[in-house]
């Protein structure tokens, strides 16, 4: 207590030690956060960032099995990972083809719906992915111009972007590669082996009673 | 509470005005109450009139509250008060934490008080006492009392509305909101300066001139039946000509203004149409509020959209649909006017919201239209607005459509081309700006995952039950822009610039001819601060356009319209 404290009296220096006492407190709490100031408007932005929406992402519940459209722009992967030389059933009418598990092959061997396919994992610049079927060589090695010129248009169309169109006259497809720069396609993050259970999901044929062999031998 | 323990005193005030249209408004009396000692105080216009500054404390340390507040405001600026430095405002913030959602009982005073399930004076008794207070003076001592309890009722309103709201109140964003609320009292207060004499003479001749007006377009047309737009004649018109004009559900010709606006700029045969259409069916004339000085003057209506923008009356204000009306801008003697608009505001937002570096580069580029078109391939790399000037429109209308999610097909008859090149269009815009698709698509989803969106001052939007997925969209673009366009105004204000209006994305400001110059510089570099605190340094350029008296203002779209109306009132355009 200092000298001038001794001056006063017994109320005055309690009220006085109280102060202190307050002051120390007040000393030794965090100090109030600072009223906010309409003219810092830098520290009154708020992010931008879409926070919710970071966890969304796209899933992949449809890859459709089927030709590219003849005024499509299409890539084709460049990785042979994203290839399968495999056997299928092509019912025309019904626009639908069914992978063939290879314990099956030889049971569908003389079945016309039955071929043997490379199915080539590409993409539109749409950005819709698919597997384009391209037919292989038969056991007689024979390779048709149509099957030549798809397997060619699907080497080309790994470099860039490649519309593919049908020519009657020449009985073959022919490949339109674009001129301009229309950048690289963008592949989805996922091995070939689950683009092939999402694009075969339902149409995958693993047994001599499966609905679509019973409808190919009219049992159905 | 606790949010306002910053402040020594919170004053919550009231004034009762009269203000005839395009005139400042005239104060009668005000009411204030401090919230936590209970003051009150109850001044007629002669005790405020007498009073060199309010009665209270202006500081940082006192907190003004107010319900729609630029009205105060405009008071404390009529009686030459000096503004309160931090101003909260409970409608911005009804309107804040509830824009987007249905509110029934509207965003006035009596809707909050509703929603936050208070009484409150019945509308009908509203009405009758503003009645009495536009009535003018001479007031009986009886009518003073009436008024000032009346508006003492709003002040009461007041202290039981803002306990209940302050816990949901963002301050430090809502003062902000006060803040802009301030320079919409300055810019309301200032107006626009307008030719009276010219406004004079086409209001005198107003009928004879719609009336030749009709004559003189609909002669190439053969629409009107004297005054009557003929929807058959119309539709047989477009037959003629061959175009493909947008139907309802219902299978009618879609005949709303945002129709023909899209359509006029497809089909410029449309345009003249849609002019004389806007401009016989707003009679603006009577309408358009300019006080005595020849200065129009109408409430700017702030925060009236769900995105914020200000929302004035159409018919009112002098910047509304008919773009001829401009014409009547003109910069009084002695002095100047300025036009500054920011270059591509929404696509630069979307620029740099969405970190799109290659949209960024567009824009950096200065024809974002063309680099656009370069990025997609479509044109060679040297390509100029003159070489390909075709191409170029065609990517304006992708770029700006696809901010309002614009759909292919939509694309296409804006285009006026088949569907086919619109889907591929769109396509060419979602391959080269990849990232601002990604961000849009999160836009989006943030909005359905959370149920709003906010722009980077906190202003929300509600997706609600049934949310319209290009509106969302949209949202970050013109929510923004507003943050952009208010923050300049604040700034603009604050540095003594005279701010006449905001118009969207633009300022228009007036200044004595030999300093307009350094007025521009100055709007400006507020404008320049406003982008970059908005969009976290990304800085977007200004263009302006300066008249200086005896000139007129002059909108390109309105020019023609403008040298008609002159022509058929006797006047010269110029």
């Amino acid at each position: 207590m200092n000298t001038t404290d001794t001056n006063l009296t017994p109320t005055e220096v309690s009220i006085h030690a109280a102060g202190e006492t307050l002051k120390a407190k007040a000393t030794a709490t965090p100090p109030k956060p600072a009223a906010p100031d309409p003219f810092d408007p830098a520290k009154l932005r708020l992010s931008q960032g879409m926070t919710a929406a970071h966890g969304v992402k796209k899933h992949l519940t449809t890859i459709p099995t089927r030709k590219p459209s003849k005024e499509w722009f299409v890539r084709c992967h460049d990785d042979p990972a994203y290839r399968l030389e495999t056997c299928v059933v092509d019912l025309k009418e019904d626009s639908e083809t069914y992978l063939v598990a290879p314990d099956l092959w030889d049971y569908l061997a003389g079945e016309s719906t039955f071929s043997p396919r490379l199915l080539v994992t590409a993409i539109n610049k749409q950005g819709t992915l698919f597997l384009w079927p391209i037919r292989l060589p038969g056991p007689d090695g024979r390779h048709d111009e149509w099957s030549k010129s798809a397997m060619e248009a699907a080497n080309i169309a790994t470099k860039g972007w490649v519309r593919v169109q049908s020519n009657m006259n020449l009985g073959a497809y022919e490949a339109y590669e674009a001129a301009g720069s229309l950048g690289d396609p963008e592949w989805p993050k996922m091995p070939f082996n689950e683009l092939l259970r999402i694009a075969f999901r339902d149409r995958y044929i693993d047994t001599l009673d499966h609905p679509v062999l019973k409808r190919l031998r009219g049992e159905a | 509470m606790n949010q306002l323990h910053h402040y020594k005193e919170v004053w919550l005030g009231d004034f009762e005005f009269n203000a005839q249209a395009g005139e400042r408004p005239s104060p009668v009396c005000l009411v204030a109450r401090e919230l936590r000692s209970g003051r009150l105080l109850r001044l007629w216009m002669d005790d405020l009139r007498g009073m060199p500054q309010p009665p209270f404390s202006t500081g940082p340390d006192t907190l003004f509250v107010a319900y729609y507040s630029s009205a105060e405001l405009g008071c404390f600026q009529a009686l030459g008060w000096q503004m309160p430095a931090r101003v909260l405002d409970l409608y911005c913030e009804f309107k804040c934490l509830k824009s987007g959602q249905k509110v029934p009982c509207g965003f006035g005073l009596i809707g909050a008080l509703t929603e936050f399930g208070f009484d409150s004076i019945a509308a009908a008794d509203k009405d009758s006492m503003r009645a009495l207070v536009l009535r003018g003076e001479p007031y009986t001592a009886d009518e003073r009392v009436a008024i000032l309890d009346y508006c003492q009722s709003d002040v009461d309103a007041l202290t039981k509305l803002l306990p209940a709201m302050v816990g949901d109140i963002d301050l430090p964003r809502a003062l902000l909101r006060g803040r802009y609320m301030t320079a919409v009292a300055r810019m309301e207060s200032r107006g626009v300066p307008i030719d009276a004499d010219a406004l004079e003479a086409f209001r005198h001749n107003w009928q004879s001139v719609q009336e030749r007006l009709i004559e003189r377009i609909d002669k190439d047309y053969d629409i009107y039946d004297g005054r009557t737009f003929k929807l058959d004649r119309w539709a047989a018109w477009l037959v003629t000509n061959n175009i493909p004009w947008p139907r309802l559900p219902t299978g009618s010709l879609a005949m709303d203004d945002d129709t023909f606006r899209e359509m006029a700029r497809a089909y410029p045969a449309v345009a003249p149409v849609r002019e004389l259409r806007t401009t016989l069916a707003q009679l603006r004339l009577n309408e358009l509020a300019v006080g005595a000085d020849g200065r129009n003057r109408c409430m700017l209506s702030a925060f009236g959209s769900k995105t914020s923008r200000n929302q004035p009356s159409n018919s009112k204000f002098i910047f509304g649909p008919s773009a001829w009306l401009r014409s009547l801008i003109r910069p009084d003697p002695g002095t100047a006017v300025a036009y500054i608009d920011w270059s591509q505001q929404e696509l630069a937002i979307a620029a740099s919201l969405s970190g799109d570096r290659k949209m960024q580069d567009a824009y950096q580029s200065g024809d974002f239209y063309l680099t656009f078109a370069k990025m997609a391939g479509a044109v060679p790399a040297d390509a100029t607005k003159e070489t390909h000037a075709a191409e170029r429109e065609q990517f304006k209308t992708v770029a700006l459509g696809v901010l309002y999610g614009l759909s292919a097909d939509g694309l296409a008859r804006k285009l006026n081309v088949p569907p086919v090149r619109g889907r591929d269009l769109l396509q060419m815009h979602k391959t080269t700006f990849k990232q601002f698709w990604r961000w849009s698509d999160a836009v989006q989803d943030e909005a359905i995952l959370t149920g709003r969106l906010r722009s980077v001052f906190g202003w929300a939007v509600h997706a609600g039950d049934d949310p319209n997925p290009r509106s969302l969209r949209n949202f970050p673009m013109q929510a923004n822009g507003a943050e952009m366009m208010r923050l300049a105004c604040c700034l603009a204000t604050e540095r003594g610039v005279g701010l006449c209006c905001p118009v969207h994305d633009a300022l228009l400001i007036e200044a004595p001819a030999a300093e307009i110059d350094a007025a521009v510089e100055a709007t400006q570099q507020a404008m320049s601060e406003a982008s970059e605190i908005v969009l976290d340094g990304f800085q977007l350029r200004t263009d302006a356009k300066i008249v200086r008296h005896p000139n007129r203002f002059s909108d390109k779209r309105g020019e023609l319209m403008w040298a008609t109306v002159c022509e058929l009132s006797g006047r010269s355009p110029a």
